[in-house]
């Protein structure tokens, strides 16, 4: 009966892991960027990945979503490499990415950004249906855009920006989001609102972040990245250390629970210098 | 209602479109009023055919104009749709299909014929220039297809590098050749709708809109090539092979248009800026009206050609440049001015 049990919930684990990630290294120009990194997120899981400048974070990243080819290891999505069992256009149907910079110059409105959401899911010739143009306007107003719907995507500001692009992932209907540091450039309110946005989603979801106590609050899972290396892995209490801070990010930190949601929160010594940090970091009470 | 006012824009233009057409027909060194023009195209489909003066007119608008007009609104689109695929894959405003050395080459063809076989006006031009521009294109292709990251770059760069090289080598054969040959030569870089036959005009009929179909099925493509390359691979796209695959067909159009009309500037630039003035360009609609608007004016540059000067006719490319970059430098005076 146990035993059973045992293994029903191993299939379980199986099964319930959407990516999964084996000794992934990749280099550029000779430097190495990734270095040998493992890893699973589960299904309906937010994970965040977090690390200084240069880390590697977006490179692990465009190695998710078959943008580089890593040089060993392999990337797996519901149990089948992404490179030789999936074509870009069939991985496209099951996974969309929302990018930082998303540069254009030409008057694309918002709807035509919006509904290029389809394009994985269209043969050459098909047309929208009504259905898709339906499909389009629900995304465009579940992201509270309904009124730029026809505005130059251009004119947006930044976070409304994202936001048409977490509409556009809305529209590709994907089992898992990946977002590349989706909250930067953006002000606060902005910040809470994309990450809550695609939280309440209900897919799984990989995201950078700069942003440490938002990461903390808002994700399950967090990876650390520091010179290509997956240095620590787990839920945000126990990766999410004043320790951590000061060895990956070189900061001073003293790391409390955040007084409503009972997660790590994050409050930075200014002025102390990093070789001393040690010292100081022990005289500093906790909380 | 969206949709009702496309469909209604796209009649509209249409409709000026066959008006343009018509008026072409009537306007040039031989008079021909708007109504006789409209009996003699019907009267082309009856059998009395008795006025020696219709048939007079008949001969004019069917063998000299008809294939002109036509020749013009196709080099019209052609060359608009190209430049719309060439900015929207390079994501450069600037990009042109003039832009990669294609017309160079084709020069640098006709300038060898012309040079070295001594064929001034015959059906090796055409032939060479189209051979020129393909040598280019494949040299482009060579060039900017074994770099795949920085592709865009490169793309252009080497476009820039070809063409010179080919000015360079065309500007010493002409320095070295007689004078007549030069105003040949130079007669023909400007642009001209003159070499319009019906028995050639399947040709750039067939490649322009085999294109154009092309494109409208790749329009989902290629309006995610605006956001940039790596959210165009996230949707599903070989970025590169695409991107190969649209410059082969636009070098295509400018191979075509250049072999038949010689170097015809600015309409592939301008006109797909001035369509996106006023409507998305990455839709159905858009590219139509691209296409449309490219060919009305081509039609119009023909007919301005053929009737300002009299007894002679205007190179087309002279009037394509000045006419069109005084709209457009009006169109964004206004603009900046409403803003």
């Amino acid at each position: 009966m146990n035993s059973s049990k045992a293994q029903s919930s191993a299939i379980n684990t199986a099964n319930t892991a959407l990516l999964s990630v084996q000794h992934l290294s990749w280099h550029a120009d000779s430097q190495l960027i990734l270095d040998d990194i493992s890893f699973t997120i589960k299904k309906g899981s937010f994970t965040g990945i977090l690390g200084p400048n240069g880390a590697g974070k977006s490179s692990l990243l465009r190695c998710l979503y078959r943008y580089v080819k890593p040089d060993s290891g392999s990337v797996q999505f519901n149990q089948q490499d992404i490179w030789q069992q999936y074509d870009a256009y069939q991985y496209a149907q099951d996974i969309a990415v929302v990018l930082q910079e998303t540069p254009t110059h030409f008057n694309l409105t918002v709807h035509d950004v919006v509904a290029l959401g389809l394009l994985p899911h269209k043969g050459l010739f098909t047309r929208e249906q009504a259905s898709d143009r339906l499909k389009i306007d629900c995304a465009i107003k579940q992201v509270g855009l309904a009124d730029k719907n026809l505005q130059n995507f251009e004119h947006l500001s930044g976070g409304e920006k994202q936001r048409a692009l977490i509409a556009r992932a809305i529209v590709q209907t994907p089992s898992l989001l990946i977002m590349d540091e989706p909250t930067s450039h953006l002000d606060v309110r902005y910040q809470i609102q994309v990450i809550e946005l695609a939280k309440s989603l209900g897919i799984t979801v990989i995201a950078s972040f700069h942003d440490l106590n938002l990461a903390s609050a808002m994700c399950d899972q967090l990876l650390v990245l520091d010179k290509g290396k997956l240095v620590e892995q787990g839920s945000p209490q126990a990766v999410i250390t004043s320790e951590m801070l000061s060895n990956v990010f070189g900061v001073c930190a003293q790391v409390s629970l955040h007084p409503q949601h009972k997660v790590p929160h994050i409050s930075y010594f200014y002025g102390y210098d990093i070789k001393e940090k040690t010292a100081e970091s022990r005289a500093l009470p906790h909380v | 209602m969206f949709k009702v006012n496309h469909s209604g824009i796209i009649f509209l233009t249409l409709a000026f479109g066959v008006i343009s057409f018509i008026a072409s027909l009537s306007l040039g060194a031989a008079d021909i009023s708007f109504s006789d023009v409209i009996t003699s195209l019907l009267a082309s489909f009856s059998t009395d055919k008795d006025a020696s003066e219709v048939i007079f007119y008949e001969r004019i608008i069917w063998e000299l104009r008809m294939p002109r007009a036509i020749l013009a609104f196709l080099a019209g689109c052609g060359l608009a749709v190209s430049g719309l695929i060439l900015q929207t894959v390079t994501r450069n405003p600037l990009a042109d299909p003039y832009l990669f050395g294609i017309s160079s080459g084709a020069s640098l063809g006709v300038v060898i014929s012309i040079v070295l076989l001594g064929s001034t006006i015959s059906v090796i031009t055409p032939v060479a220039a189209f051979a020129g521009s393909l040598v280019a294109m494949l040299m482009l292709l060579m060039i900017s297809g074994r770099r795949q990251s920085q592709q865009v770059e490169s793309m252009l760069l080497a476009g820039v590098a070809l063409s010179f090289l080919f000015s360079s080598f065309t500007s010493l054969l002409l320095y070295h050749t007689d004078p007549q040959a030069v105003t040949a030569i130079l007669f023909w870089t400007m642009g001209s709708f003159s070499r319009a036959q019906w028995s050639i005009l399947w040709f750039p009929a067939v490649v322009i809109i085999s294109c154009v179909i092309m494109m409208l099925a790749y329009r989902r493509q290629l309006n995610a090539m605006l956001l940039g390359d790596e959210s165009a691979t996230t949707l599903g796209i070989n970025v590169n092979r695409f991107r190969l695959v649209m410059l082969v067909l636009s070098s295509l159009i400018t191979a075509t248009l250049v072999s038949l009309c010689g170097g015809i500037g600015f309409v592939g630039l301008m006109i797909p800026h001035i369509v996106r003035f006023f409507v998305s360009q990455g839709t159905v609609f858009g590219i139509m009206l691209t296409a449309l608007v490219g060919g009305i004016f081509m039609i119009w540059v023909d007919v301005l050609s053929r009737v300002v000067l009299e007894n002679q006719e205007l190179p087309v490319g002279v009037i394509t440049s000045a006419l069109g970059s005084l709209f457009f430098l009006s169109l964004l005076y206004f603009r900046k001015n409403k803003a």
